[in-house]
C-alpha cells in the first residue's frame, strides 16, 4: 500500500488534516485515522464507494461532526472544537437545501446577512455573483419555481458569495441528467480556476474524478487508499481496489517472475514488469490479429463477446482460463465473430502491475 | 349495479353527508334572523336578536371572556407547544417517542374527566395555598394543558417535512444558534405557528366541558352562557350567539387555509425539481 503522504499539494496547504478519526454509534470508524493535505487553489476530490467516508470527511470539514480524535487545520487555524459558523468553509449541500422561505435572491444574501455586512453591499455582491454564475434572470424567482440545474447554480452562488477559505462540494451533480451533468462539470471546474479558490468536491464517481480534480484521494473503508492526481491513479494504481474502482478490468495474476519476464496463466511474457503481483492489462493496449505480433508476447484467444461502440470496438474474450477485455479504435480492420480464435498480444511497455 | 348507477348513489350519499353537517347550522343560523321568537315558524328578516344580544351586559361580558380566554391562552400554547415540537424534532434519534405518547394522551382523554380532574386539582392547590382560585387563570391553564399538544403535533410534523440538510446549511452559512432560530426556524415555521395559534384559539372557544369544570362564577364564557340560557328554552338570542361563533370559526378555518398554500409553506423540500 503507498505511503499516504504521497502526493502533497505543490502550493501551501489549505487544509491539513492530522491522524484524524471519527465513529459512529455502531462502532463504525467512518473516517480511520486520516491524514491529508490540500493546497491552496486546488480543486481536490475525495472519491470512493458509498459508506467510505469521504461524505464524514466533508462534515469533519465543514464543522457538522467534531472529530473524536485528530487535528484539522483550515486556512492555518486549528479548528477544534470550531462550530460550522465560525468557519470560513462553505458548502454545497447534495440535496441544495434552498430556503423555502427566501426567493432566490435572499438565499444567496443569507451567509453576508448573518455576518452583519449591510444590506446595500449585500445587494451589490449577489448581483456579481448572479451575472457570474449566470442566473442574474432569477433572483426574483421562488425556489419552488426553479429547475434542478438551477438549484444548483443558486446553491452554489449561495456558497461562492462568501468567498471562504474552502468550498465543498457533497455530491452537488448527482441528482441532475447526465447532459447537464457533464456541462456543469465543465463550468464548475472553470469557475474554480478563474476564482481561484480551493475546492473540496465528494463523488463516487471516478470519471466525474479524473475529469475535474487537480488532485484527488481514493478512499475504502474509511481510510485514504491513494492520493495523487487523477493520470498517476489511474495509470499507477496503488491496490487492487483502487485498480477496480477506477475501471480497470483486466487483471493478470503473476505466478512466478524471473529476471527476463514472468509467469501467468496467459502463458509466460517476455519483458521488465512492475513488482506487483498482478497485471493490469488495460484494454486500449491489448493489440489484436496481425498488430499482436509487433509485440513480443503473443498468444490466442476465443471470442466471448463483441461490443460494438462506434469508436472501438470491445471484444470479450476467453484466455488462459481468464477473461479479457480489448478494446480497438475502429480503422476498417477485419471484424470476429464470436467463437473466433484470434491472436492477442501484450506488451511490458506501459502495463503497470498492482498489488493486493 | 352498473358504474354508473354506483357513481350516483356515491354522489347522493356524500350530499346526504353534507346536509346532515350543514343543515343544523344552517336552521341555527337561519332563525336567528326570524323577527319573532320561534324555531318553527320564519316571520320575516330582522336583526332584533342581535340588537339584543348586543345590548345584554352579561353576553358582552360572556363575549370578553371568551376572547381574553382564547387569546391568553392560545398565545401561551404557542409558545410552549412550539418548544415542545421543536425539542421532539431535536432530539428525535433518542428513544424518547413514549414522551411524545405521554403529551398526546390529553387529545384522546375525554373532556369530562380531564375538566373534573382540572377542577379537583385546583381547588387541592387552592385550599394549601390559596391561590388558583376558579376563575379566568385556572381557565386559561387548562385551555393551555389542551392546545399544547395540538400545537406540538403541527410543529413537529412541519419541522419532519422539512430537508434536514437546511439545519446545516443555516449553520454552514454563519447563522449563530439565535440567528438560526430567528431568520430560518421562525419563518419556516410561521405557516404552522398561524395555523396551530387558530386551530388552539377555536379549541377554546368551542371548549365547554373543561371550561365549565374550571371557571369561577365571575368567569363565564359563551358556551357556559349559552349552555344556562337553554335550560329556560332556546331564544333566538341563543341562535344568535350560535351563528356568530359558527362564523367565527369558519373565518378562522379559512385563515388557516390561506396560510397553509402559500408558496413558502408548500415547498418544503428541495427536492420538488420541475424542471
Amino acid at each position: 500500500m503507498a505511503d499516504p503522504a504521497v502526493g502533497s499539494p505543490r502550493t501551501e496547504s489549505a487544509i491539513r488534516v492530522d491522524a484524524t478519526s471519527k465513529s459512529f454509534e455502531r462502532g463504525v470508524r467512518a473516517v480511520d485515522a486520516v491524514n491529508l493535505e490540500v493546497g491552496a487553489g486546488e480543486f481536490f476530490t475525495l472519491l470512493g464507494p458509498s459508506g467510505c467516508g469521504k461524505t464524514t470527511l466533508l462534515r469533519l470539514l465543514a464543522g457538522l461532526e467534531q472529530p473524536d480524535s485528530g487535528r484539522i487545520t483550515i486556512g492555518g487555524q486549528v479548528m477544534d472544537g470550531v462550530p460550522p459558523h465560525r468557519r470560513s468553509v462553505n458548502t454545497v449541500f447534495q440535496s441544495y437545501a434552498l430556503f423555502p422561505h427566501r426567493n432566490v435572491r435572499r438565499n444567496i444574501g443569507f451567509g453576508l446577512e448573518m455576518r452583519g455586512i449591510d444590506a446595500g453591499e449585500i445587494d451589490e455582491r449577489t448581483q456579481r455573483m448572479a451575472e457570474l454564475i449566470g442566473i442574474d434572470g432569477l433572483l426574483d424567482r421562488e425556489v419552488a419555481q426553479l429547475s434542478g440545474g438551477q438549484r444548483q447554480r443558486v446553491a452554489l452562488a449561495r456558497a461562492l458569495i462568501n468567498e471562504p477559505d474552502v468550498l465543498l462540494l457533497d455530491e452537488p451533480l448527482s441528482a441532475l441528467d447526465a447532459d447537464l451533468r457533464g456541462r456543469l462539470q465543465l463550468e464548475l471546474k472553470r469557475l474554480q480556476r478563474r476564482l481561484g479558490m480551493t475546492f473540496v468536491f465528494v463523488t463516487h464517481d471516478q470519471e466525474e474524478a479524473m475529469v475535474m480534480s487537480d488532485r484527488m484521494a481514493v478512499l475504502d473503508a474509511g481510510r485514504i487508499v491513494q492520493v495523487g492526481t487523477p493520470d498517476a491513479i489511474y495509470e499507477a494504481p496503488a491496490a487492487l481496489f483502487v485498480a477496480r474502482f477506477m475501471g480497470h478490468q483486466n487483471f493478470v495474476p503473476i505466478h512466478a517472475r524471473d529476471a527476463t519476464g514472468v509467469e501467468t496463466p496467459l502463458g509466460r511474457l517476455e519483458g521488465a514488469f512492475g513488482a506487483g503481483d498482478h497485471l493490469l492489462l488495460r484494454p486500449e493496449t491489448i493489440r489484436l490479429d496481425d498488430e499482436a505480433q509487433t509485440v513480443p508476447n503473443c498468444f490466442e484467444a476465443t471470442v466471448e463477446e463483441r461490443l460494438y461502440r462506434g469508436e472501438t470496438t470491445e471484444y470479450r474474450l476467453a484466455c488462459g482460463g481468464l477473461r479479457l477485455l480489448a478494446s480497438r479504435a475502429n480503422r476498417g480492420q477485419p471484424e470476429h465473430r464470436v467463437g473466433e480464435t484470434i491472436r492477442v498480444g501484450v506488451s511490458p511497455h506501459g502495463t503497470a502491475t498492482v498489488s493486493d | 349495479m352498473t358504474g354508473r348507477s354506483l357513481a350516483l348513489a356515491l354522489r347522493g350519499f356524500w350530499y346526504l353527508l353534507l346536509v346532515f353537517l350543514y343543515a343544523p347550522l344552517a336552521v341555527v343560523v337561519f332563525y336567528s334572523f326570524n323577527a319573532i321568537n320561534s324555531s318553527a315558524r320564519f316571520a320575516g328578516f330582522s336583526l332584533t336578536w342581535y340588537e339584543q344580544l348586543f345590548s345584554n351586559d352579561a353576553i358582552i361580558g360572556a363575549l370578553l371572556n371568551t376572547v381574553a380566554l382564547a387569546l391568553t391562552s392560545s398565545l401561551i400554547a404557542i409558545v410552549i407547544g412550539g418548544m415542545l415540537g421543536y425539542g421532539f424534532y431535536r432530539y428525535r434519534l433518542r428513544r424518547l417517542s413514549w414522551l411524545i405518547w405521554l403529551i398526546y394522551l390529553p387529545m384522546v382523554m375525554p373532556d369530562i374527566i380531564f375538566g373534573i380532574a382540572e377542577m379537583i386539582f385546583f381547588i387541592a392547590i387552592d385550599e394549601r395555598l390559596g391561590i388558583l382560585g376558579p376563575g379566568l387563570g385556572t381557565m386559561i391553564i387548562a385551555h393551555v394543558t389542551f392546545q399544547v399538544p395540538f400545537v406540538a403535533l403541527l410543529v413537529n410534523a412541519r419541522l419532519l417535512a422539512l430537508d434536514p440538510q437546511l439545519f446545516e446549511a443555516s449553520q454552514d452559512l454563519y447563522a449563530s444558534p439565535w440567528q438560526r432560530a430567528r431568520f430560518f426556524l421562525l419563518p419556516v415555521l410561521s405557516p404552522a405557528i398561524v395555523s396551530s395559534f387558530l386551530l388552539a384559539l377555536t379549541l377554546s372557544i368551542d371548549d365547554f366541558v373543561i371550561s365549565f369544570f374550571t371557571a369561577g362564577p365571575e368567569s363565564t364564557t359563551l358556551p357556559i352562557y349559552i349552555w344556562s340560557a337553554i335550560k329556560k328554552g332556546v331564544t333566538p338570542e341563543v341562535n344568535a350567539i350560535a351563528t356568530l361563533m359558527i362564523g367565527s370559526v369558519f373565518f378562522m378555518a379559512l385563515i388557516s387555509l390561506v396560510v397553509q398554500r402559500r408558496p413558502s409553506a408548500s415547498s418544503t423540500t428541495n427536492r420538488s425539481a420541475s424542471s
